[in-house]
């Protein structure tokens, strides 16, 4: 029946058709396909469920025609876009060529080298890497590679983040020990499969417990915690307003999560405010995205610390969260070592997200993130560096563990960590001297509290050697963005890191004392890089005697190797002698 | 019971026993092999067997009820639990930390086999491994007993046995703590270089038969930092779809262009290196910089390894650089443990950049890469790692230098030789087994990594808890880690394991798979009684003939 009803509706489309328009024959093969469809289309009859596509067909025409070929077509895009591959290149840009002309251009193809040839400019770079003959601790013994010989023992080191001379600790290493030889070394799996130790759950615990907040989680490495961090919480259509002097690894962490980026003036917190208010009015017309305020407890780059009191107060007004990244605060600022937030009496819970290190003054390894619960147990599956890597070696957890206690164990009078109390101590009386230190070449940069003593050349001296004011992505100072490429070599920075270097030999040849400079890697700074500093680590190791001879000695380096180059004449002849130079 | 982890329970076995049960004794000469790929051979093309339709079918309707059911869940939830819900909605004027969608998966799905997941354990993940036993209280929370049960492990990265509590390699790391602290307090090039550190990349180096090498004290970061250092927005780098994900996010950071290629599809890749040179830069059409060709050496979803002779073959024809991650094959494969070059008998020399980790099979931490040495001098000076992050720690450096000390033959002559014999051996003992048992499995035959196919999702927590009650300890698998359809088991072997552990697992493997109806597998990737006919050995004939035909040229 269905067959009868069908036929006689085609048979009148054929034929209700203008028939004068069409030649006979045209008429007769439109009518043959005619055919062969309704024959087709009558087989749907026998498929189960084919009388329903069958029956919506009849009832569907007998309304509207139209209709029915307006679906037929929407039927065929669909299927059409189904079937096209997913990824299709603009078609329009692709050119096309024969396979000759394809080998053609192949031939002719010179790729660059995977990677240029260290130049003969920056050579010296490798050698200035001071090399360590036995034990990293506060006193040590520098060799040179090439030669194997000792060029000397018993080095006051004021180049490590062990702040706190923790490395030197026999408690730290009798529970490191004891923990290898229960488990070994290597954890030998991802945390969630099999990789999670009893000693990493009571690290988490006791991390949490001495920073004052809900919850914590442990990264295998310090670098890869903010770049997996971040992207787990802020995604495309996401606002963060960043400090502009921040690390190197948070700069790489933002352009990885693609969110909307405001920079605001390093520190300057009127800045922050006026960018807030400004953002306000369009933000309160739209749905609430997530927002932070992303800035670096001490700056890696300068030593500043972050006006956090004020930071906080806008954070709240303004309904912003607060990533802060502690990895040089944690374990040396505020009396017990609990970073910046202590610093500053604040509460833990003001901060939403904390960064931090076990590598530094934990005298450890790996990194951490703490905050509270919902947030830290989304990286458990969200962040890519703690479901895609190893858990952390058992033993370094326990080391971990160990530094916190043993940083909580000896109380000052007033109840506060006693390390701690040497270490300010130490602090604040190397940089009472060195900022007494009256001269027209450097300046003293850092905040009096950071253990990281900053010096940079003086401004009025920097300038007559005729360096830059920065290096690096200058434009960013003018359009804001962040720099799409590689920067290029730069001849300036490469000859004041090595001057800062001269300096630094001197002072290790007089006084037997290692300090260190600032080291970025130009090519990868997204941001206007500062001028190289001079950097000396305030270690809990060092007596108080030295730090005097440190501050003596510097004093009398630094006027002799920028009295004996005193112009840029002189600066530039200075090439001849890193080409030669082979220190360590 | 205590929802705080406990201690470790005391365990006053002699030493013996519990060496014993890190790293079992070889209990027979003759269950050993050497994996090896004859020389210009082509590699075989890994045949991966597909189950009948209707598990396809069945495996989308399994997705589909949890999602109804999830959703239903959800929608009752928000209104008669609304606490429960409290971090999805917007509070305060604050945005919740993840949204609704995002989170479903791991609300809906993940939590309803959260047990199966992220066990804590004690002690040294070796043959067997100590799982603390724990109660599930529901929305991710346990209780503990304060017991610990020891499971056989086929989970933990330990292809060479050395995560050892005791032995030359624990002895040497208490050394370097007593002569380096546990830590190397700062980044490469400020203090972090001592000799122990230039030591280790020259061991490394040598090994892999490089001229130098780079140290990393993470695997991940290895990777997720190096890219930047080679490739910048005009460079293209084409990489294998089930590459890592450290490897995409390092590309990904470096703001290259990226192609990915269908996984070891050589064809593929050869028309996709053919239009790329020949079309350039989008837009602009300028030639590339260069062109990097990203593969893993050993997949470790898969099973499978990278072509190496056509890859190498393509790389030279098309002027590219070849990167191989190996983090699963150094060590694992090869009759020198020297990875896949050393399997495939190439020389490292026509690779650009070799990378690895110390995880998996050294029992250390960390990774490393290795090239010649005018490019590892470069990356000296601009690898992130090596200014802005930590330097290995000395305790792990002791653990490398000496494991791989062992593996060459230096220390413990015999030693390495029979580790490297004994996972060779085991790889193919166990594969064949399931393969003849029934299971659909992936890879290649001298793979350690074996992914023994689900595919139904609510499958994988039986086969987890089942086996888990019959104390082996399994890794599970599902989307989003895999594609959807195709949830495993992952079984990592290990040369601690006997010979006598893997016929205990494949006897329970067998009693799962008849369990859950996990047999599906049809003959065309081998292990068919009958040619033609679907395997489904019973246990008893696998096991009579097991160890001669697992060393066979080629698996039957």
């Amino acid at each position: 029946m269905a067959e009868h009803l069908l036929t006689t509706t085609v048979t009148e489309t054929t034929t209700t058709t203008p028939t004068t328009t069409i030649p006979p024959t045209l008429e007769l093969i439109s009518s043959a396909i005619g055919d062969s469809f309704v024959h087709y289309l009558n087989k749907l009859d026998q498929i189960p469920g084919g009388q329903i596509i069958l029956r919506y067909i009849r009832s569907s025409y007998k309304n509207d025609p139209v209709r029915s070929l307006f679906e037929l077509a929407l039927f065929i895009f669909a299927v059409h876009y189904f079937l096209s591959s997913k990824r299709k290149e603009n078609k329009a840009d692709i050119v096309k060529f024969s396979k000759l002309e394809i080998d053609e251009l192949i031939k002719d193809w010179e790729p660059e080298p995977l990677v240029e040839e260290v130049n003969n400019l920056e050579k010296w770079q490798l050698s200035a890497i001071p090399k360590i003959k036995g034990w990293n601790k506060s006193h040590m013994t520098l060799y040179n590679e090439a030669s194997g010989n000792n060029i000397s023992s018993n080095v006051v080191n004021l180049a490590s983040y062990d702040f706190l001379d923790l490395n030197e600790n026999d408690n730290v290493h009798k529970a490191a020990k004891a923990e290898i030889s229960t488990a070994g070394v290597g954890a030998c799996g991802p945390p969630n499969f099999y990789g999670t130790q009893d000693v990493h759950v009571r690290l988490e615990e006791d991390l949490a417990r001495f920073l004052q907040t809900e919850q914590s989680i442990l990264y295998g490495q310090d670098f890869v915690t903010a770049g997996s961090v971040i992207p787990a919480y802020l995604k495309r259509g996401d606002l963060c307003i960043v400090d502009s002097g921040v690390n190197l690894a948070i700069q790489k962490a933002l352009i990885v999560s693609r969110c909307n980026i405001e920079w605001y003036e390093h520190n300057d917190v009127d800045h922050l405010e006026s960018i807030l208010e400004e953002l306000k009015p369009t933000l309160d017309k739209e749905p609430v995205r997530r927002r932070f305020i992303v800035t670096e407890g001490l700056f890696l780059n300068t030593g500043d610390i972050c006006n956090l009191p004020k930071i906080v107060e806008l954070k709240n007004k303004f309904k912003y969260r607060l990533f802060l990244d502690e990895t040089l605060s944690i374990g040396v600022l505020g009396a017990n070592g609990r970073g910046v937030v202590e610093h500053y009496n604040l509460s833990r819970l003001e901060i939403s997200i904390t960064i931090g290190t076990f590598a530094g003054s934990f005298a450890s390894s790996g990194g951490f993130c703490a905050g509270v619960k919902p947030m830290v147990q989304h990286q458990r599956i969200n962040s890519n560096a703690y479901t895609f890597s190893a858990s952390l070696p058992p033993y370094s957890a326990i080391a971990s563990s160990q530094s916190i206690k043993e940083i909580m164990n000896e109380r000052t009078a007033a109840g506060n960590s006693k390390l701690i109390a040497q270490l300010h101590e130490r602090t604040s009386h190397l940089y009472s001297k060195l900022t007494s230190i009256k001269t027209t070449f450097f300046k003293v940069t850092s905040n009096s509290n950071s253990p990281i003593i900053h010096i940079s050349l003086s401004h009025q001296y920097r300038k007559a050697l005729g360096l830059p004011a920065f290096y690096g992505n200058t434009h960013f100072l003018n359009t804001g963005k962040q720099a799409r490429s590689l920067n290029e070599f730069s001849k300036a920075y490469n000859i004041e890191s090595f001057l800062l270097q001269k300096i630094i030999d001197g002072v290790l040849f007089e006084s037997n004392i290692l300090i260190t400079r600032s080291k970025s890697i130009l090519d990868h700074e997204n941001l206007p890089v500062i001028s190289p500093q001079l950097l000396i680590m305030v270690n809990s190791g060092a007596s108080l005697k030295e730090l005097d001879l440190l501050a003596q000695t510097l004093e009398i380096i630094v006027n002799k190797v920028c009295k004996s180059v005193s112009n840029e004449a002189r600066l530039l002849s200075l090439e001849d002698e890193l080409l030669k130079y082979t220190k360590y | 019971m205590s929802r705080f982890i406990p201690n470790a329970p005391p365990d006053d076995r002699p030493q013996q026993i519990q060496d014993e049960l890190e790293y079992g004794k070889l209990t027979n000469k003759k269950y050993l092999y050497v994996s090896k790929h004859a020389a210009g051979e082509p590699l075989p093309e890994p045949i991966e067997d597909e189950p009948p339709y209707y598990i396809y079918i069945a495996t989308y309707v399994n997705y589909l009820i949890l999602i109804i059911i999830g959703h239903i869940r959800d929608a009752f939830g928000k209104v008669f639990k609304p606490q429960d819900y409290q971090d999805l909605i917007e509070q305060n004027g604050y945005a919740p930390w993840y949204d609704g969608f995002e989170n479903f998966y791991v609300r809906r799905l993940k939590l309803r086999i959260d047990d199966c997941f992220a066990r804590p354990i004690h002690g040294a993940p070796g043959r067997y491994i100590k799982l603390f036993e724990r109660r599930a209280l529901g929305k991710g929370e346990y209780e503990f007993t304060g017991q610990s049960m020891e499971c056989l492990n086929l989970s933990s990265y330990n292809y060479l046995g050395f995560a050892q509590s005791s032995g030359v390699c624990t002895d040497s790391a208490l050394d370097v703590i007593d002569k380096y602290g546990t830590s190397a307090c700062s980044p490469r090039s400020y203090v972090g270089t001592t000799d122990l550190h230039l030591e280790t990349e020259q061991v490394i180096a040598d090994f892999v038969g490089k001229e130098a090498a780079i140290i990393v004290s993470q695997g991940y970061g290895t990777n997720a930092s190096l890219f930047s250092s080679l490739a910048d927005s005009k460079c293209l780098v084409i990489s294998d779809e089930l590459n890592h994900a450290s490897i995409r996010f390092g590309v990904r950071l470096s703001g290259a262009v990226v192609k990915v290629f269908k996984h070891n599809d050589m064809d593929a890749l050869e028309f996709l290196l053919r239009q790329q040179i020949s079309q350039g830069q989008p837009k602009t059409h300028r030639p590339w910089k260069k062109i990097i060709i990203a593969v893993e050496g050993l997949y470790s979803m898969e099973g499978n390894m990278c072509n190496l002779p056509k890859l190498i073959e393509l790389k030279e024809k098309y002027k590219c650089y070849l990167f191989v991650d190996e983090a699963h094959s150094i060590g694992a494969l090869g009759p020198n443990g020297r990875g896949i070059c050393d399997y495939f008998q190439v020389s490292p020399s026509k690779i650009d950049l070799l990378m690895g980790t110390f995880t998996k099979s050294f029992g250390a931490t960390g990774g490393y890469i290795a090239g010649s040495k005018p490019i590892i001098e470069k990356l000296r000076l601009t690898y992130i790692t090596n200014n802005y992050s930590e330097s290995v720690p000395p305790p792990v450096l002791a653990q490398i230098i000496s494991s791989l000390r062992i593996i060459e033959g230096k220390l413990n002559p015999g030693e390495g030789k029979e580790r490297l014999e004994r996972i060779a051996f085991n790889s193919r003992y166990l594969r064949l087994g399931l393969k003849r048992l029934g299971f659909i499995v992936y890879g290649a035959d001298d793979s350690p990594v074996i992914p023994v196919l689900l595919f139904f999702p609510a499958k994988m927590p039986v086969v987890s808890r089942v086996l888990y009650s019959m104390k082996i300890a399994v890794v599970i698998v599902g989307y989003p880690a895999t594609p959807l359809t195709t949830s495993r088991v992952r079984l990592c072997v290990s040369s601690a394991l006997t010979k006598e552990d893997l016929d205990y697992v494949l006897e329970k493997f067998s009693y799962v798979g008849d369990l859950a109806f996990l047999k599906y597998s049809s003959g065309i990737a081998g292990g068919s009684k009958v040619p033609g006919q679907p395997p489904r050995w019973s246990i008893k004939d696998v096991l009579e003939v097991n160890v001669e035909d697992c060393k066979k040229p080629q698996l039957p």
